[in-house]
């Protein structure tokens, strides 16, 4: 068991009255599991992967991420699980524009503290395994957006964490690259790295191992 | 780690070449100019410091008020070194000057004088009072001798034209008295009480120092304390010297006369003493060695200094919290890739660390630049003090401060943004702030206003004073010094010159209505002479018969001098002040009589003839004072009214006469105009440093302002995009977005203006004679602002303005 969510709420007043963004969400995730979270617009969808990924907070209900219990963690202790077992990609991929491919990837490694050796392994490992040796200097403007997306999963990827996170990551990418994309996290998949992704389309969910609908902010 | 924050650094504020500019040329310019107020502030406190044992040297002031108005002097009387010396025994020394003004100085068988403008009689402890040695001739028996005299290095040179044939050599002083050189020192420091003084004469040869005279103050005397002694004691102990030493010598001139008596008549005398280091800052006494400055104008560039950098430090600020919107996207994946607030805190007050030091350096150069003319600006001449390492500490620790002062909200501003909000682009309701932003803005713009005001004033009130009616005519007035060095020639010179035909009026005299040190008598009438209280404090001028008519002067009652009275040497012309301190209407004024010495076997009474309308002869700082013209044939100048026209031809024509009548003797001359404007150059500096500084923090709040506007116009982008597709105007959104910036010039206006009109009243009140402050000064400053202020912010509203709103909109 890697997560286990129980009777999540998450609300915002509005007018005097609650307007659920999250209702009562049961959920719980296997090591190993590619899951899919589908629904349309305003569903909750990025909520409840921010609140897994423990950006955002809820309200109400248990969640517990390997044995800690969430909900009852302070936020530095929260921050530092996430930072520890949880890598994120967005569908804007958030790059930093000032920094080339290879700074990218090291960023993480110099907020948990890594060597300087160990830093140089673990980009240069993570340059050959995507393939983009050769554009470790460039900086993100100059790549194509299904590069940079590429660049985004790396940098996720290379503190090892168990659980990836993926907002719509293949949202800005066109029809080729998305696939490739998807590709990829079949891939990484397979290798045993635990993927949620939130997604609109069908075809990319069918990638994953199973689906989880959400209708304003209730599972379905 | 460090070494990525400082690349990060780098790389980011060269992406944002434009923010980055602004920043550093705002902060450069307030360091800049904070520099050169600092060295100036710093150079006015080390006056007289470089002496040795300084802070063990005292000045004996008095404050005496004896008949007129009190009066402070920085003299006292002759004997008052030797009592000093008998009285105390914490008192390891005393030094007396007389100073001597200028004197025609020329080596014994040459011809061609020189002239010397400041001299002094000194005593023989000179030396050793302030820790001075002879680069020629013998320390300890220098000065001892009458008739020696010591010369700095550059008088020695400019005479004998090297310092090895300079001891023992004769010197004429004025044509009549002959000295001996007996030794050379090094010139006096600019920043020393002595710096203009060239030529020392040894006071052993002073007949008058010698006479125990304790009713006229004519001695600048020093004391130097044995270590360890507080100044208090000395100032306790001569409290007594009323007593003990000045009442029994009036009572030579008024037998009976006690100190009850006198202080029953209001009248006062103290001594007290002030510290050399201090005079330079705070003594304003009359008969001060030298022109001091004022510690007001020193607290005024302080608050001027500590604004811009201030100012430029809310910049800073407000620019980079503005900014952060940009940067708002890079603090959410810092975050979520696992760093925390620490860590992007550090990372932020590097940044502005890297700023400050770039503003340093910029600093620097521009103060480098600027220094030359600063110092032509304030009258100085000051270096940067390159080898001083205290110098680089202050600056470098300053500029620490600086970042972490002007760094550390925007850094924990920042670092506070929550990843799922930035992240997500959800504008301006992500990154907040607003009130503290807009506040800043209201300061920079208060400050500017107020500085506005001051200089308005500060100029108004100059202008008044240049064009005040003063009672005479200064203008178009050449005054030709030294005269008596044509000895019996000077009335042939004077009918020479009156003869030219540009010449309207001429007259000798030894006394001009500008600002110098002059000193008074006490005039006793002839009637109820034995009582104090009718005795008045007058100035006695010595003039001659075409004095009212050259100066202008407007009499009221009576006549001039005339030579068709024979016997005008015993009648004198008063001003009007004059009068109404002997308490006498104008008409009843004439034909009284009163005498400068009451108290002598037979006093010479003079007979009022003449009563002028008063005129500033002082500074317009100071009220007017009682006044009378004698006749006396023997004067220093004489003044020469020439009608408009080329000067230099008429200057040309009249030394050709004065070389004819003193051949020889040195042609010296000056606009009495020029010499008036000199009296008001403290407040003219002040004027022109308050344009400048004002500028510059105008143009700090500027750079401040535009940064923010462009900071706005992208914030609402989408609003303006929606506005557009809505059909606005592009001169309906550059109004809509200007309008936000008016509404904090229009707080910051309401905030400065009365504090602007309190704070310039206190200034004003240092003039006897001063203008209102006017309505439209505010009016005015208000106006500047708000048009400084719309053209900054157009720009950038209107660039907004005018974007497709395809383009705007599309972003979400």
């Amino acid at each position: 068991m890697l997560l286990k969510l129980n009777n999540i709420f998450k609300w915002v007043q509005s007018g005097g009255q609650r307007v659920f963004l999250l209702k009562d969400i049961n959920l719980s995730i296997e090591e190993g599991e590619f899951i899919s979270i589908m629904g349309p617009s305003g569903s909750g969808k990025s909520t409840l992967l921010n609140v897994i990924g423990m950006l955002d907070d809820f309200d109400e209900g248990e969640y517990n991420f390997l044995d800690e219990s969430v909900h009852n963690l302070k936020e530095k202790h929260r921050a530092n699980l996430y930072k520890q077992y949880i890598g994120f990609v967005f569908q804007a991929y958030h790059l930093l524009d000032e920094l080339t491919v290879k700074e990218n990837l090291e960023m993480p490694l110099l907020y948990s503290k890594k060597s300087s050796s160990e830093r140089k392994s673990l980009v240069a490992d993570m340059l050959d395994r995507f393939n983009i040796v050769g554009k470790k200097d460039l900086f993100p403007s100059q790549l194509s957006g299904g590069q940079q997306q590429l660049v985004g999963i790396a940098r996720a990827l290379i503190s090892s964490p168990k659980l990836i996170l993926a907002d719509e990551p293949t949202g800005n990418l066109n029809s080729k690259q998305g696939e490739e994309i998807m590709e990829l996290f079949k891939q990484l998949n397979d290798e045993g790295v635990t993927i949620i992704q939130v997604t609109h389309s069908k075809k990319n969910a069918a990638y994953g191992s199973r689906v989880i609908n959400l209708l304003d902010g209730r599972r379905i | 780690m460090f070494k990525n924050y400082i690349k990060i650094a780098f790389r980011s504020l060269k992406k944002r070449i434009f923010f980055t500019f602004l920043n550093t040329f705002g902060l450069a310019i307030g360091i800049a100019g904070a520099i050169l107020i600092s060295l100036y502030i710093y150079d006015e406190f080390s006056y007289d410091t470089m002496f040795k044992d300084a802070d063990r040297i005292h000045r004996i002031n008095g404050d005496i008020k004896f008949g007129g108005e009190a009066r402070k002097f920085a003299v006292t009387p002759a004997p008052m070194a030797d009592a000093l010396r008998s009285d105390f025994s914490e008192v390891e020394m005393v030094t007396r000057f007389r100073t001597w003004g200028s004197a025609l100085v020329r080596k014994a068988d040459t011809e061609a004088n020189i002239k010397e403008e400041s001299t002094t009689y000194v005593d023989d402890s000179f030396f050793q009072m302030f820790g001075i040695d002879l680069l020629v001739g013998d320390k300890a028996t220098a000065l001892q001798e009458p008739n020696t005299l010591i010369l700095t290095k550059s008088a020695a040179e400019k005479h004998f034209g090297s310092l090895k044939n300079v001891l023992g050599e004769s010197v004429l002083l004025n044509n009549t008295e002959t000295y001996t050189v007996v030794g050379v020192i090094e010139d006096l420091p600019l920043n020393s009480f002595l710096r203009e003084h060239t030529v020392f004469m040894a006071m052993a040869g002073y007949a008058d120092s010698k006479i125990v005279n304790w009713g006229s103050n004519n001695y600048q005397t020093f004391i130097k304390l044995i270590p360890g002694v507080d100044v208090a004691d000395i100032q306790v102990g001569l409290q007594a010297f009323l007593g003990k030493y000045v009442i029994p010598g009036i009572q030579q001139f008024m037998p009976g006369v006690t100190e009850e008596q006198l202080r029953a008549a209001g009248n006062h005398l103290f001594y007290d003493t002030v510290a050399l280091t201090d005079i330079h800052l705070s003594s304003n006494l009359v008969a001060e060695i030298t022109h001091n400055n004022d510690i007001q104008s020193i607290y005024i560039l302080s608050f001027i200094a500590i604004f811009l950098i201030v100012l430029a430090a809310v910049n800073f600020m407000n620019l980079s919290t503005a900014h952060s919107l940009k940067r708002a996207k890079e603090v959410g994946v810092r975050k979520t890739l696992g760093s925390n607030k620490s860590e992007l805190v550090q990372q932020f007050l590097i940044e502005s660390g890297l700023i400050s030091f770039l503003s340093l350096v910029s600093a620097l150069i521009i103060a480098i630049i600027a220094l030359p003319f600063f110092n032509e600006l304030a009258d100085k001449n000051i270096s940067m003090p390159y080898t001083s390492p205290v110098f680089w500490v202050i600056l470098l620790g300053a500029t620490l401060v600086l970042a972490l002062f002007s760094g550390s909200y925007p850094a924990f501003f920042m670092s506070r943004f929550i990843p799922v909000k930035v992240l997500k682009g959800g504008g301006q309701n992500s990154v907040g702030g607003g009130t503290i932003r807009n506040s800043l803005v209201i300061f920079q713009f208060a400050v500017s206003v107020l500085l506005i005001i001051s200089t308005l004033v500060v100029y108004q009130q100059l202008e008044y004073i240049q064009d005040k009616d003063l009672g005479f005519s200064k203008d178009q007035v050449l005054i030709v010094n030294d005269v008596y060095a044509a000895g019996t020639k000077a009335e042939t010179f004077k009918k020479q010159v009156k003869d030219l035909g540009f010449v309207k009026n001429a007259t000798l005299s030894s006394f001009f209505p500008t600002p110098s040190n002059r000193s008074d008598s006490t005039f006793s009438p002839k009637e109820g002479g034995e009582q104090q209280e009718d005795a008045i404090s007058m100035q006695i001028w010595g003039v001659d018969y075409d004095y009212v008519a050259t100066m202008d002067f407007e009499i009221l009652e009576g006549r001039n001098f005339d030579t068709q009275f024979g016997n005008d040497s015993t009648n004198i012309i008063v001003n009007e002040t004059a009068v109404k301190n002997m308490g006498l209407s104008i008409k009843e004024a004439l034909g009284k009589q009163y005498t400068p010495d009451m108290g002598a076997d037979n006093p010479l009474y003079y007979t009022i003839i003449g009563v002028v309308k008063d005129f500033h002869f002082s500074s317009l700082k100071d009220n007017i004072e009682a006044l009378s013209l004698t006749l006396n044939s023997s004067a220093n100048s004489m003044a020469i009214k020439l009608n408009a026209g080329n000067f230099s031809n008429a200057i040309a024509a009249i030394e050709n006469i004065w070389s004819e009548m003193a051949p020889g003797q040195p042609f010296d001359y000056y606009f009495m105009e020029d010499s008036f404007n000199r009296t008001y150059e403290a407040e003219k500096r002040l004027g022109n440093i308050f344009i400048i500084f004002t500028m510059l923090s105008i143009l700090i709040a500027c750079l401040g302002l535009f940064g923010l506007a462009a900071f706005n116009a992208e914030k609402r982008t989408k609003e303006i995009g929606v506005r557009k597709v809505l059909g606005a105007s592009v001169g309906q959104i550059t109004y809509t977005l200007i309008k936000d910036f008016l509404k904090l010039v229009g707080i910051a206006i309401l905030i400065s203006l009365p504090v602007g009109w309190y704070a310039m009243s206190k200034w004003l009140e240092d003039f006897t004679y001063r203008i209102e402050i006017n309505g439209w000064v505010f009016v005015f400053a208000a106006l500047l602002a708000v048009i400084i202020a719309v053209l900054t912010v157009s720009y950038q509203s209107i660039k907004a303005a005018i974007v497709n709103p395809v383009k705007s909109l599309r972003t979400e």
